[in-house]
């Protein structure tokens, strides 16, 4: 029963999608690295969607697969690493599906056309999808899209491995016609790629004091991603970058622009970074850990410009961080990852008033700041490293609150109450509003992943 | 302090240096267990004789006096006559008949590590624990692990076995290239040097090759001696290399560059070759200071009229000004490729002279 109910929201949401689709969708995202010895599963399934102009934080402790997750979007996963098949992350801005479509016609595909070439029983019988995965019973009932954005097709040679936009409506041949579609971000490869990264999406890395090169001038760095992005060149450019730093906030920009690195200090390293993501006006910043190297007065100043620079050019913002009270400050949106997987996922408001997952709770807890005297509480032990697809809850063994079903059953992120649909914990006490054998029953039916290599 | 404030004032440094090292050669001279007059006249010189001589040579003087003369002399490059390698014979003159030899084997001993050990160590660097890697990696530890004068026997051993029919991989040195059997040259010996002529551009000389085929047989005269002067040089540049290469790959601003969407080609070339050849400039600078103590031995195996060959035969045979004179001369390259050396750190480096 539970499981028509969620197909049938799920169809409900996406006739809704056209109108106001999220920026990025990521769905089940996997991210595993290869070694001799074992296999990370840094990132293990994750859901979560960024609209546009919307901030989004992750959140969780060093190793709970935040920083992969960011790196999963830019494309920058490498060798002995690789993003799963069965992830897809669309990114669905309609400009950027017109402009890719354009560039890159050959790897366009009209999914109706998809469509007619499609036989569900041979794609599932042929690789290891399952119909649970995309959320159903039976594999009739699994959009074309969904099947080729995880790139099951390539392997029954429907797709080539090749298509990166998905022309859901509209003529193919003709980009501006068309009305809706995505980029899947897991398939790009070569100039597409390039063209996402920093074009369309831009990342501010964690420590600014290393990710400038130290021996080109930042103005130097900024030019080259305007020159790349946006063909400007020579005078041009220059002016351009030192408008930019200007606009991050670094005085006298017209005489910087021409300084080294390491002429700039941290703060201003870090504004200087941001200059650069910003070079080529994406629509979304990643921000990884922006703040964990810089001390607390330029913390509170880099998470100010760029709570200024969303407004004013209405970025969408995936921030990543520990640190809890930086996430309250900038969030809309909060998703609590732990050991690879979202554990919580709350607008910002009712995770902080009411946070629902132990972890959460544990996390929140452990803010510094209380009485003073006051001992400090923690969440005893540390997060695993995930080597196998999860058959149980991996957060049980530090959990206050856990039973026997949590050895035994993987928890699925689910609606906290059935009242509230935008309020998600991974956790066998929820829905609250049913008995706990209830609630582990329906975790149970609904984990798709099972044990999916 | 800027970049070129710290240039100059290393420039200025060199002086004190030079000083240090004239007092030191002049302590050495005058201390040393060889009496000067004894060396060049003979023990069975007379006593008036000897004192002649001894008065002629300045050592009656007092040892200050003695000094400065021998501060100026050397500073003006007038550094007497030898006593016994060429007797008599003006050391700038020998010297400067010697240079071309040895500074055409070092021009090639210091090029062909340049072009090949670096690149292998670069390709290594960036395909990390490939088959390429390991055999650039295998056979770069090989190739230094080989002692010079064993490979300088071996190698003229293999090479003129190439003429009675041993050719290697279907190679006969002797006919490769400019014909040496025909010629009737052999493939040791001092390179002549005479293929370039000059022409005025300008109202200047300017030197232009005027014999290809001699520049040819000079080239393939001096490729053995140099590849294996260069061996040591062309190993340690391609660990380095390699090291630097990866160290730089895996950081940070490596990544925000690919973040920014730039070609790979981009960012090897612009963004990891330069900051990868900040560590190795000083490795080939001082694989270059290497190459003149090596070449004394590699000079003296290929038969080469070279100043590290005339250097060994002074110091044998108790020719003292002449050793001391190319003591200072080896001296002048040294601090010469010192200055280039900062001079290019200066150029690559913007942070050179930062200091906060």
């Amino acid at each position: 029963m539970a499981v028509e109910e969620e197909s049938a929201s799920g169809a409900a949401a996406a006739d809704e999608a056209r109108s106001d689709d999220p920026l990025i969708d990521v769905r089940n995202l996997q991210t595993a690295f290869f070694t001799d010895k074992e296999t990370i599963r840094a990132v293990d399934g994750v859901d979560f969607q960024i609209d546009s102009g919307q901030t989004v934080g992750i959140v969780g402790e060093s190793g709970s697969g935040k920083s992969v997750t960011a790196r999963s979007l830019m494309g920058l996963i490498e060798s002995p690493g690789r993003v799963l098949r069965g992830s897809s992350v669309r990114y669905r801005d309609l400009d950027a599906v017109r402009e890719f479509a354009e560039l890159f016609s050959k790897r366009t595909v009209a999914v109706e056309e998809l469509a007619a070439r499609y036989d569900p029983t041979e794609v599932f019988g042929a690789t290891d999808a399952t119909p649970a995965e995309f959320g159903h019973d039976d594999p009739a009932d699994v959009p074309v899209v969904d099947v080729a954005a995880a790139g099951y097709t390539d392997e029954v040679g429907i797709t080539d491995g090749d298509e990166c936009v998905f022309v859901l409506d509209g003529d193919v041949d003709s980009p501006a016609s068309i009305r809706d579609g995505f980029v899947e971000i897991t398939r790009l490869s070569g100039e597409a790629q390039r063209k996402m990264r920093g074009g369309r999406i831009a990342m501010v890395f964690q420590d600014p004091l290393t990710s400038l090169n130290p021996v080109y001038t930042v103005g130097n760095q900024i030019e080259e991603a305007l020159e790349l992005h946006q063909g400007l060149s020579g005078k041009e450019a220059t002016q351009e970058a030192a408008e930019l730093l200007e606009a991050v906030g670094i005085p006298d920009a017209r005489r910087r622009v021409n300084e080294y690195p390491h002429q700039f200090s941290g703060g201003m390293r870090q504004r200087a970074v941001i200059a650069m993501a910003l070079a080529c006006e994406p629509d979304m910043l990643i921000c990884d850990e922006p703040t964990t190297a810089l001390d607390v007065t330029i913390q509170a100043q880099i998470l100010d410009l760029i709570a200024e620079i969303q407004e004013s050019r209405d970025v969408a913002v995936m921030f990543i961080t520990h640190d809890m009270g930086v996430i309250a400050d900038v969030s809309d949106r909060v998703n609590v990852m732990y050991a690879g997987e979202v554990v919580e996922s709350a607008d910002v408001g009712p995770l902080f008033a009411d946070p629902k997952h132990p972890y959460t709770n544990g996390l929140l807890d452990s803010i510094p700041g209380g009485q003073v005297g006051d001992k400090l509480s923690t969440i005893d032990g540390s997060v695993p490293t995930p080597n196998e697809p999860a058959t149980h809850c991996r957060f049980a063994p530090r959990c206050p609150k856990a039973f026997d079903e949590c050895e035994s059953v993987h928890p699925v992120p689910t609606p906290v109450d059935e009242e509230t649909d935008d309020h998600t914990a991974a956790c066998l006490l929820y829905p609250d509003d049913v008995s706990t054998e209830e609630a582990v029953e329906r975790h149970q039916e609904q984990d798709r992943r099972g044990d999916r290599q | 302090m800027s970049r070129w404030e710290y240039f100059i004032k290393r420039l200025l440094l060199t002086v004190p240096v030079l000083f240090s090292v004239l007092t030191f050669l002049f302590i050495m001279l005058r201390t040393g267990p060889i009496d000067p007059v004894a060396a060049r006249l003979g023990p069975q010189a007379g006593a008036a004789d000897r004192q002649q001589l001894r008065e002629r040579l300045g050592l009656n003087d007092p040892l200050w006096e003695q000094y400065v003369d021998f501060i100026t002399d050397f500073i003006t490059f007038n550094f007497g006559q030898s006593w016994v390698v060429q007797a008599e014979r003006d050391i700038l003159d020998i010297a400067v008949g010697a240079a071309p030899a040895t500074l055409w084997l070092g021009f090639w001993a210091i090029l062909l590590p340049l072009f090949i050990g670096i690149p292998l160590g670069f390709y290594a660097g960036l395909n990390p624990n490939t088959f390429g890697d390991y055999a650039a990696s295998l056979g770069g530890i090989i190739w230094q692990a080989l002692p010079n004068f064993w490979l300088c026997v071996i190698a003229l051993a293999v090479l003129r076995r190439t003429r009675e029919g041993g050719e290697l991989l279907g190679i006969n040195w002797y006919t490769l290239g400019p014909d040496f059997a025909a010629r009737d040259i052999s493939i040791t010996g001092t390179p002549a040097l005479e293929w370039f002529s000059t022409t005025d551009v300008l109202m200047l000389p300017m030197p232009y090759v005027s014999d290809w085929t001699a520049l040819a047989i000079d080239i393939k005269l001096i490729l053995p001696p140099a590849l294996i002067l260069g061996s040591a040089s062309m190993a340690a540049e391609l660990r380095i290399g390699r090291t630097a290469m990866l160290e730089t790959v895996n950081s940070k601003f490596v990544e925000t560059a690919k973040a920014k969407g730039l070609p790979s080609r981009v960012i090897v070339w612009k963004h990891i070759f330069r900051n990868a050849m900040i560590p190795l400039l000083p490795v080939i600078t001082s694989e270059a200071f290497l190459l003149i103590g090596g070449s004394v031995i590699v000079e003296q195996i290929f038969n080469i009229n070279g100043l590290g060959r005339i250097f060994f035969q002074s110091l044998t045979q108790g020719d003292l000004p002449m050793a001391g004179a190319l003591l200072f001369l080896f001296t002048l390259i040294i601090l010469g490729l010192n200055i280039l050396q900062d001079f290019l750190y200066t150029v690559i480096d913007p942070r050179v002279g930062y200091d906060q």
